[in-house]
């Protein structure tokens, strides 16, 4: 079958919290978007229970909930959606793209917004019972089929206390497997209290996963002391691995910079090294990765590629000027001197019917400043045949006049 | 090529992989199976587990909170 070719503004890979915020933004400003989701759009966060630090939900939210609000406000902005995972990446010309299985997406910008997924403990058997054989990474889907069951919780972080803690709902006993010395966790204070006292759980600490056994299902996880090296058998029918995440970035190996742990690296506007290719949420290297900060990330990031096409189109027909001779004028509309010399490029643009003059406020974007090489405002650059000819930063009547002779 | 579909609608997890799986063994490749749900867990374990095995996921949103999953057997 030939791949069929598709053209938008902007592609946004991963629509979690940081993709459908970046729609929203992309969408309100009318470009023609696209964001392509692997599986059920809203990431990451759809997995989790209850989310009650996102701001604008006093009572909390599930993750579910919440993201199908996301959605909802980013097809009211006429974002297109494609449920399919990409395949590959081509970010060497202007035009980018993006390829699923069937077609092949063309954009003027793109944002990465892939997040991140579960962290396996990569124990013995593991792979064999992974989704519906025993071992599952998201409560909410598998709680009901655990009903008055025995399970097991690895790790000891928010996600892996909280989510124990809703299972026990559900399950008649819920071991939680923790690698640290008694009493110590990775969560929070307030779930670490709840969980301690819930009667349905129990610790057993400094403990990792040695070995998952069953026979075409789990039916025990094999436990290792860490100090004594006991092996601790515990027959359970589920067993929720919650042991962090790993970055989804296998197909941007070579093609964007990473760190060692595979996380996009960026700029505070988003920026991966390649121009008009951004990176926004979990997939970030960052500090915090919650839905709130995946939220600023996607505004950034949305914000961003709109601000880089209409400079490129800003660039490409106007300062260019199809190779005739062009005059631009970058400063910043809050400076009282760049604005006095308003009148002065006024003046000018008069006397010099033939030049394209184009006045560059860098106030809310310095793209285009970046583009020119300018760094010192205000600044003209003399541009004539698609190159900069001069450049100046010492503005007065005279030098206005040299700067295109 | 033949195209199936697999009805598992109402069903929640893990029964529509457990169908998918059995299905997808009597296909052969080339064949598309269309696999109907309406529980978002299916959308986390179903399109992961036939990509795992080699297979091109393709997803629709029919309604709200209704999908159908389109796996073509590659191998």
């Amino acid at each position: 079958m030939e791949k069929k070719t598709e053209q938008y503004d902007v592609v946004i890979i991963g629509g979690g919290a940081a993709g459908l915020t970046a729609g929203i933004y992309c969408g309100r400003a009318r470009l023609k978007t696209l964001i392509i989701e692997k599986s059920l759009m809203g990431g990451l966060a759809t997995y989790t229970n209850e989310i009650e630090n996102y701001p604008g939900f006093p009572d909390g939210s599930s993750g579910l909930e919440l993201m199908e609000l996301f959605h909802k406000q980013a097809k009211k902005f006429n974002v297109n959606f494609k449920m399919t995972d990409v395949k590959s990446v081509d970010f060497t010309s202007e035009v980018k793209v993006v390829e699923t299985f069937r077609v092949r997406y063309e954009a003027k910008a793109v944002i990465v917004t892939s997040g991140g997924k579960p962290r396996l403990t990569n124990a013995k058997g593991e792979a064999e019972f992974l989704y519906d054989k025993g071992i599952s990474f998201c409560a909410t889907c598998d709680a009901a089929a655990n009903t008055d069951k025995e399970i097991m919780v690895i790790g000891s972080g928010d996600a892996a206390i909280e989510e124990g803690i809703f299972l026990t709902k559900f399950a008649k006993k819920v071991h939680v497997s923790v690698m640290h010395d008694t009493g110590k966790m990775d969560c929070n204070e307030i779930a670490k209290a709840d969980a301690m006292q819930n009667p349905k759980m129990s610790f057993i600490w400094n403990t990792v996963v040695e070995e998952f056994n069953g026979n075409g299902h789990l039916d025990t996880v094999v436990l290792r002391n860490l100090k004594t090296n006991e092996l601790i058998p515990v027959p359970v029918d589920t067993c929720f691995i919650f042991i962090g995440y790993l970055p989804n970035t296998e197909i941007f190996k070579d093609v964007l910079p990473m760190t060692k742990a595979g996380y996009l690296v960026t700029n505070e506007k988003m920026e991966t090294s390649i121009p008009g290719v951004f990176a926004a949420g979990d997939v970030r290297d960052k500090f915090l990765k919650q839905v709130a900060t995946a939220v600023g990330d996607g505004a950034i990031a949305g914000y961003a590629a709109e601000k880089y096409i209409a400079e490129s189109e800003m660039f490409e027909m106007q300062i260019l000027n199809h190779g005739r001779p062009s005059l631009a004028y970058v400063y910043n509309a809050i400076d009282a001197t760049s604005r006095a010399y308003l009148s002065v490029i006024e003046g000018f643009e008069h006397e010099h019917p033939d030049i394209k003059v184009s006045r560059i406020d860098v106030y809310k974007s310095d793209g285009l400043a970046r583009r020119l090489g300018v760094s010192k405002l205000p600044s003209l650059v003399y541009i004539n045949n698609n190159k900069i000819i001069r450049k100046i930063d010492d503005i007065n009547d005279l030098s206005i006049q040299q700067i295109v002779e | 090529m033949k195209e199936y579909r697999l009805d598992c609608l109402g069903e929640a997890c893990p029964i529509p992989l457990m169908k998918t799986e059995k299905k997808m063994m009597d296909l052969q490749v080339g064949d598309m199976l269309i696999v109907m749900i309406d529980h978002s867990c299916a959308m986390k374990n179903v399109p992961e587990w036939a990509r795992t095995q080699g297979h091109n996921v393709d997803i629709e949103e029919v309604d709200d909170g209704e999908w159908e999953i389109f796996i073509e057997k590659v191998k």
